[in-house]
């Protein structure tokens, strides 16, 4: 039996992620804009349908928002399935090695995802943070400043769960298709693969 | 001397098709290696040295023919099996070192005993030994970045016997490394075969490696030209 668990993994992805910074935090950057951008338009809702409640007035963010924020969302897909594409392709060697050396095709997978999901809370994280003081600043002139003390703290934690979660899922989306092509690799093609 | 076989290879064929054209990589090779054994495979470029070495390391398929490591058909294999032979039985050692670039020499070494399942603190207690064996004792966390060529390969050797493999497979060993380095790799390797009895294979026109062998396999167009006792 060849063993490699998910904690051999994590440790294996978080090396990977600290010495190659540069494409980790472009990926990052990539989700966390699109979070950040879905985060405050949804703040910008919540702080708005807030603000009706106390004042009995009726503002709200126009529906064709949202799908501006769709849009983002794939375009960071596409953008990181491209990055972890050529992370692949400069991982040719190391990936011949690494099956060289008693690596399943799964064991290759899980290292891809494992980059994917840390990739993808990052992001997520980073991203509703910056959303959420996007919203503030953009909605706060008609709202108050105040405005985000009035919405209960759970609904703002219950956000940064469900699009953090959501995150994770785009960018495990966008990794599945590198990932899988360079667990396929046959260990001698990767083995005499010159960059 | 006398040796019980280890590996076996029986009308190896591998064919490679480029376009129209079939290319005859390897054309009907019969050969047993002892256990214990040096052998070098020598031969012009083209002549089938790396994809012997491919196929004695469960790398490649063969067209036809059999592979046997320890009486085992290694074509019969199924992937996991095909794993457990390349991490527990064979070290394979390359021109180009194929160290992992982010990890430390350590790591690079302690990561064929995480595939085999070697508890992370012990393997990176045996990956320290190895590396001090291999006169790199103070440098266990350096990055092949900041070794030389002949550091590089001998942390490719210290990786190669993470897990007390039988056999060692190196194609072209000492390809990129200078003259002295050269040779300081070869008695190192020379020495284990001697030393732990382990079985070397190493693909070469390195002369000071034929040299030092057994037994020298030269290799023309897909085929043993003939077999010398070094």
């Amino acid at each position: 039996m060849v063993y490699f668990t998910i904690s051999d993994a994590v440790r294996l992805g978080i090396d990977y992620i600290k010495r190659r910074f540069q494409r980790t935090a472009i990926n990052v950057a990539s989700i966390g804009l699109a979070n950040s951008f879905l985060t405050s338009l949804i703040m910008t809702d919540l702080f708005y349908a807030t603000f009706n409640e106390y004042q009995g007035s009726s503002i709200g963010v126009d529906a064709y928002q949202y799908w501006l924020v769709a849009v983002a969302l794939i375009v960071s897909v596409v953008g990181i399935t491209n990055a972890m594409l050529i992370s692949v392709y400069e991982r040719y060697r190391e990936i011949g090695t690494m099956k060289c050396i008693g690596a399943l095709d799964q064991h290759i997978l899980m290292l891809f995802l494992v980059e994917a999901i840390i990739q993808g809370a990052a992001g997520g994280i980073i991203g509703y943070f910056l959303g959420v003081v996007a919203a503030v600043l953009s909605s706060g002139f008609t709202t108050g400043f105040n405005i985000i003390f009035m919405v209960p703290i759970t609904e703002l934690l219950g956000y940064l769960v469900g699009t953090t979660i959501l995150s994770i899922l785009l960018s495990i989306i966008a990794s599945m298709y590198p990932a899988w092509r360079a667990s396929k690799l046959p260990p001698v093609e990767a083995l005499s693969y010159e960059l | 001397m006398s040796y019980d076989t280890v590996i076996e290879l029986r009308n190896l064929v591998r064919h490679y098709t480029m376009g129209d054209e079939t290319v005859k990589a390897l054309d009907g090779v019969d050969l047993d290696i002892g256990r214990g054994e040096y052998v070098s495979i020598v031969g012009p470029s083209g002549s089938g040295k790396t994809t012997l070495f491919n196929l004695i390391g469960g790398l490649d398929k063969p067209t036809q023919g059999n592979v046997f490591i320890d009486g085992v058909d290694i074509s019969q294999l199924d992937a996991y099996e095909l794993a457990w032979l390349r991490c527990r039985k064979i070290g394979y050692i390359f021109q180009s070192f194929n160290l992992i670039q982010v990890l430390t020499a350590l790591e690079n070494v302690a990561l064929p005993t995480v595939f085999a399942g070697t508890p992370h603190e012990e393997g990176l207690k045996k990956a320290e030994k190895l590396l001090s064996s291999v006169g790199l004792g103070k440098r266990i966390h350096h990055r092949p970045g900041e070794l030389s060529a002949g550091q590089q390969q001998r942390v490719a050797i210290a990786r190669a016997l993470a897990n007390d493999p039988a056999i060692i497979l190196a194609d072209e060993p000492t390809g990129n490394l200078d003259l002295q380095t050269g040779q300081e790799i070869i008695d190192l390797l020379h020495g284990l075969n001697k030393a732990q009895g382990l079985t070397l294979v190493a693909a070469t026109h390195d002369l000071k490696m034929i040299k030092a062998s057994d037994r020298n396999v030269w290799m023309r167009d897909g085929k043993v030209e003939r077999i010398e006792r070094g």
